[in-house]
Formats: C-alpha cells, structure tokens, sequence
C-alpha cells in the first residue's frame, strides 16, 4: 500500500486532551482508500480518544484531520458523520428499545439518498449478518452481545459510508462471532473497496486482518508498519501477544 | 428467560427477614422526623391572640407504628410478586395482546367520545367532563412528544398552556397587531385589526405559534442538560411564566386575571340567543347546550389532530430521530443526527400544541388567572403521560381518562382524594413501571421494510 495517492484521512500533529490530561500527544496517521489499518495499543493508550477525536469530541487542541482533502478539524460530530465517515462505537451504542430494522434504519436517516439506495444498502448488510435478517422486528436490546456488534456494523453500513470506524469489535465476543465479524470488514474491503479504521485490544486479529497497523503508546504512534510485518516483530510480541495473555 | 429465572432465586436469600425489618426501621425512622412537628405538635391561635400548642404524640406513634407495618407488609407483597426487575419485563405475548386490545380499544374510544354528546345531550356535567378530560387527553399527547418520544423530562409543560391561553386572551383583546413601515421616524407603526366572531380561528394557530417560540427558546439553555438537571431547569421555567403573568399587572391583570375572553364561533358564526346566532339560522330553538356540543367537538379535534401528528412524524425520519435521541444521544450524533435541532423541535411542537390548548381552555372559560396554570397541572399533565405509558398514545388517553375521571368520581371523598390517587399510581407505578401500555408499537415502516427485505433475499438465493 506504497501507492502514491492522497490519504482518505490524514491527521497531523494531533493533540486533544480531557481537561488537563492530554490523551493526545501530536498523532500522525494516514489511511489511503481502500485499505483497512489497524490502531492497536493498551488500555488507556488513546486508542479510542483518537477515533472520537475525529467525530470531533474531545476537539482537536492542536494539529489537523482532513478527510479526502478537506480540514474536518473543527466541525460538530453530526457535520462529519454526514460527509460518509460511520463509526461502530465503543459499547456499540444501538437503541435497545428500538427495533433491529429501525436501528438499521436510524444509519440511514441523516444521509441522503434515494429508497431504491437505502434498499440497496440493506440489501447488503443483511447478506453480511445473515442473523439480522432473521431478527429484524426484534428490539435491539434483545440481541446477543455479538448480534448487538453485527446491528452496531451494519447501522454504520446503511449510511453508504466512504471510511468505517470501529472500536473494538471483538470485545466481550466469542472467537467464532468474532471471525465471523473480522469476516464481515475482509468481505466489506475486498468486494466493496471499503475503507475501514480499525481500533482493537485484540493485536493477534487486527493485524492478520490489516494491511498496516500503528501501535499506540501514551498517546503517541510508537511504531507502524505492514500489518504480518509488525506482528512478527518481538516487541509487539512481547507487549501485545504473549504479554498480554499473562495479564 | 433463563437468565430471568436464576436472577429471581439468586436474590431470594438476600432479602431475608432482617433485611426487611431494618428496610421497615429506617422507614418508621423518616416517618418519625416526618411527622413529629405536622403531627406531633399543634399550634393554634389562642383566645387572647398568643400561640398555643399542645402535643399528640399518642397519634404520632400510631403513625410511625402503621409505616413500620405497612413497609413490612409492602416487602413480603413485593417479594410474594417477585421482583420489580422482572416485573418490567412481561412475556412477549403480553405485548401483542395488548397492542391487538389497543386495535380494538382505540377505534371503539373514539367512537364513543364522538357519540358522548349525543348519548349525554342533556346531561351538562357529563359533557363538561367529557370537555376536561379531552383537553388532558389533548395536553397529554402533547406533552408526550416532549416527554414519551424524545425523552426529555419537561416538568414545566404548563408554562405553554398558560403562553397559549395568554396570548389568546391578550390579543382578542387588543385585536391582532400588525406592524407596518411609515416614512418617519421610528419607521414602524402598528395597526390592531380587530377579529371580532373569527377571533378564536385567526388566534388559535398564533397562540401555537406563540407557545411554540417559547418552547424553543426553553430549549436553547437547556439543550445540554438531561435527566434531572432539565426537570429542574424546565420546572424553574414553568413557575418564571407563572411569576411573569401574576406580577406584570398592567398587561395580564395580575391575580385578577382576565375576563369577558370571546367565545369560541362556530366559523364566524355566534352560538348566541340572537338573531344571527347559529340556533337562529338553523331555525332550532336556542340551548346553551348547543356551546358544549360545540366545545366538545373542537377540543375532540384538536386532540385527534395532536395525536395525528404525533403518530405521523414517529414515522418520519424526526421522529425516529427523537425516540434515537431518547435512547442514546451520543449514538444519534455519530450517526449524523444534529440534536440541536432535533431536540428544539421536539420542545418547539410539544409546546404548540401546549399552547393550541391553552387557547382553548380560554376560549371555554372566558375566564384565566395565573392560578389555572400552577405546577399542579404540570405534575397532573406528566402523571398521564407515564402512568400512561411513556411513547403510547393510547395508553396517553386512557390515564387521562381515568385520572380526571377518577378524580371526579371520588369527589365525595373529599381530601382523601389525593390519598387515593397517590396510592393508586404508587401502586401502578410498581406493577406496571413502565404504564398502563407499555407496549412501544414499532413504527410503521419496519412492516414495509420487512417485506422488500424478504423480497431481497429472495431475489439474492434465487
């Protein structure tokens, strides 16, 4: 992924903070379209400060992001989410009291597009998740933990996004869900050419699933790199892999 | 329903019996603090004019004794009924029995209100309740969109009751003013066209819009507060309206409040005794009647047309971004929901229909004061749109019904009316927290979209 094009998102010299703790210390990353990058880190690295700092909160104190050659910086959180960036947040964040459809529904409501589209778009979520299908008038907060990521996902997916954030979507799931979503975002990337910014704990998936990753520490990128090529390397091992699974 | 199951044995042995005593100690105690002075002592004036007061503590522990009985006796009830956790939860099967009752309550209610002045023609009480209970039924559906769909705990919804019936008073009595521009300074002049028998028609829509505005500009300070902090907030509102309208004398009269607001005209057409009333043209003898069929009719409409448009927009893309917003307000900003204006339009229409009421309360009484719009009302309006189930329009109606009804069924008890009331909704509020319907009723469009779904996968396996 060397080719020289302009970066779908760019971020420079990021810094944001909450109150007087700085999450962010001056982060650099680049994400070229159609390729999937992988932020991995510790608890408390800034991972997920970083995602949200590109929806806007916590506001930039410093530094740019631009997405597809235009500053976002400084915009409100609905403003970026309508330029085509979806995120399946931390916790996911669907309406427990809505229905699956509804929720579905929800990702579609404030960009706009034609019914024919939207159809189009769910089409395509329900081929993803398969299990969607089957619970579509059921409430979302009756779903599994893993159908919840799944309804999380495919919400963001309704909105046709050009770049999908996610935080941490393997976590609480069992191995098998979590293949079956790590699944999803390949089939997502190969067939579709999306663009996927992936936030996880869990370095051993993210890595084997990215074309590159950063390695997040204190609120700095410590290290980047092909992602096979960083997980071979021993200090990731160390940190992440055999590291982590002693703690 | 597994995970149910276990909950409900896992928490047996917690609550054991020294749980409750001391659950029942601690009640008596607040009980004790409670009442030893509203109780335990009386003061009077005495024959010379001093105060003299003289103790019932004899009274005071028979209290403090039936709240220690009564929480041991509401422990074992609740324990006996199982939790309140499970409670709040019903089978599925409950809801779609009750959503296919509500298929059959609602068109059959509505029925009957449209037959309730012909089957109670002659008799005036029942068609003035009937009047009161509609214009609750019509506030609750209002105050529904604020509280049910968006979520947002408005306890201070009275105030645009009372900006409606204000602004309908004030301005059927000044006429309706019209600015124009002159050539001279200060280059705007206003000119007040009397309405004269439109007055209520040309009024009605001003009088929401009016409520409207002030919806939106409560909802500017307080678009960042949630939960406790905007009942507050809004409760703080309700009573400046209150304040405003009862000190600023030389406009709103005061406490005295206005009277001699016109009647309601059946489109320009007075229901008088005269000559070109509506009885004379019809060449039927004349009834004062005829006013409160007429009354009930409006106040009918307006709540249908509240509930129309409420039932309307929970379909479109606003209303799905209102019961979103209910649920996760961070959640709908990712997902490209501006909640500023998501949220002021929620106050904003809430508060028009707030105030489409409040001109009608005017226009029945011919007569307001600052003392018809007391946080009483909020609270009454708000105990109907949860004990009716917060989201459900039926349900809206049905504890209108019954509140106000009930509350003029048990007229002959008197003061201890209240008593009731409150027993009544705690009572509710336990076994029925989430109301009398606490069915939500997918919105429409996930029917549609189920079926081009299904359409879908077909096309996609064949």
């Amino acid at each position: 992924m060397s080719t020289i094009t302009t970066p779908l998102l760019a971020i420079r010299g990021l810094r944001a903070a909450y109150g007087k703790i700085e999450a962010l210390k001056g982060v650099d990353l680049d994400i070229q379209p159609g390729e999937i990058v992988a932020l991995i880190g510790a608890n408390g690295a800034g991972k997920s400060t970083l995602m949200m700092s590109i929806f806007g909160r916590p506001r930039a104190r410093a530094g740019h992001i631009t997405f597809d050659g235009r500053d976002i910086t400084g915009l409100a959180t609905h403003e970026i989410a309508r330029l085509r960036i979806a995120q399946s947040p931390e916790g996911r964040r669907i309406f427990p009291r809505m229905t699956v459809a509804e929720n579905l529904q929800m990702g579609a409501d404030a960009t706009p597009g034609s019914d024919a589209v939207r159809a189009a778009s769910l089409e395509r979520v329900l081929t993803l998740f398969p299990r969607l299908q089957e619970r579509l008038t059921q409430r979302g907060g009756t779903l599994s933990g893993g159908e919840q990521q799944m309804l999380a996902i495919g919400r963001a997916l309704m909105s046709r996004p050009r770049l999908l954030l996610l935080d941490e979507p393997s976590l609480g799931l069992a191995p098998l869900i979590t293949r079956q979503i790590f699944n999803a975002i390949r089939t997502l990337n190969r067939e579709d050419g999306l663009t996927v910014l992936i936030v996880e704990q869990n370095a051993n998936h993210a890595l084997r699933l990215a074309h590159r990753g950063y390695v997040m520490v204190n609120g700095l990128i410590t290290m980047a790199g092909a992602g096979l090529e960083l997980l071979q390397r021993p200090e990731i091992r160390a940190a992440y892999l055999e590291g982590g699974r002693r703690v | 329903m597994a995970t149910l199951a276990t909950d409900r044995t896992s928490t047996q042995p917690a609550s054991t019996f020294a749980f409750i005593l001391k659950k029942a100690a601690l009640s008596a105690l607040v009980a004790l603090g409670l009442f030893l002075l509203m109780i335990g002592i009386r003061t009077e004036a005495g024959p010379s004019g001093q105060l003299i007061y003289w103790t019932r503590f004899g009274e005071l522990a028979a209290i403090v004794a039936a709240v220690f009985v009564g929480s041991i006796v509401v422990e074992l009830l609740r324990q006996w009924s199982g939790r309140i956790g499970i409670a709040a939860t019903p089978a599925p099967w409950v809801g779609s029995a009750l959503a296919k009752i509500g298929k059959l309550l609602a068109p059959a209610l509505l029925i009957f209100a449209l037959l309730v002045p012909v089957i109670f023609y002659n008799q005036r009480y029942l068609l003035d309740l009937g009047i009161l209970v509609l214009t609750y039924v019509m506030l609750g559906w209002g105050l529904n969109i604020v509280v049910g769909l968006a979520g947002l705990l408005d306890l201070g919804y009275v105030a645009f009751y009372a900006v409606g019936a204000y602004s309908y008073a004030l301005l059927a009595q000044s006429g309706l003013p019209l600015p124009y521009l002159t050539g001279s300074y200060p280059f705007v002049a206003v000119d007040f066209l009397q309405l004269g028998p439109w007055a209520f028609w040309v009024l009605l829509p001003v009088s929401g819009l009016l409520a409207a505005l002030w919806g939106v500009l409560l909802g500017f300070p307080v678009l960042r507060l949630r939960g406790d902090y905007l009942a507050i907030v809004t409760l703080a509102f309700g009573e400046i309206i209150r304040l405003v309208i009862l000190n600023w004398q030389s406009l709103t009269g005061g406490p005295n409040g206005i009277s001699g607001i016109p009647r309601p005209t059946v489109f320009g057409i007075p229901l008088t005794p005269g000559p070109d009333g509506l009885a004379a043209m019809l060449g039927v003898p004349f009834s004062p009647t005829h006013r409160l069929v007429f009354l009930f009719y409006l106040i009918l409409a307006l709540a249908l047309l509240t509930n129309w448009v409420a039932i309307r927009l929970r379909r479109l893309p606003i209303g799905r971004a209102w019961e979103a917003m209910r649920e996760d307000e961070v959640a709908c900003r990712a997902l490209g929901i501006n909640i500023t204006t998501t949220k002021l339009s929620a106050f904003a229409l809430g508060a028009m229909f707030g105030g489409f009421a409040g001109a009608f309360f005017a226009t029945r009484q011919g007569f307001i004061s600052p003392e018809s719009f007391t946080f009483q009302e909020s609270a009454l309006v708000l105990a109907i749109v949860v004990l009716g189930g917060m989201g459900s329009q039926l349900g809206v109606a049905l504890a209108a019904l019954t509140m106000i009804g009930g509350f003029e069924l048990f007229r002959g008890l008197d003061q201890y009316r209240m008593l009731v009331f409150g027993a009544v909704m705690v009572l509710l509020m336990i076994w029925r927290p989430r109301g009398l319907v606490g069915h939500r009723a997918p919105s429409v469009f996930l029917h549609h979209r189920t079926t081009i779904a299904a359409d879908m996968v077909k096309e996609g396996r064949g």
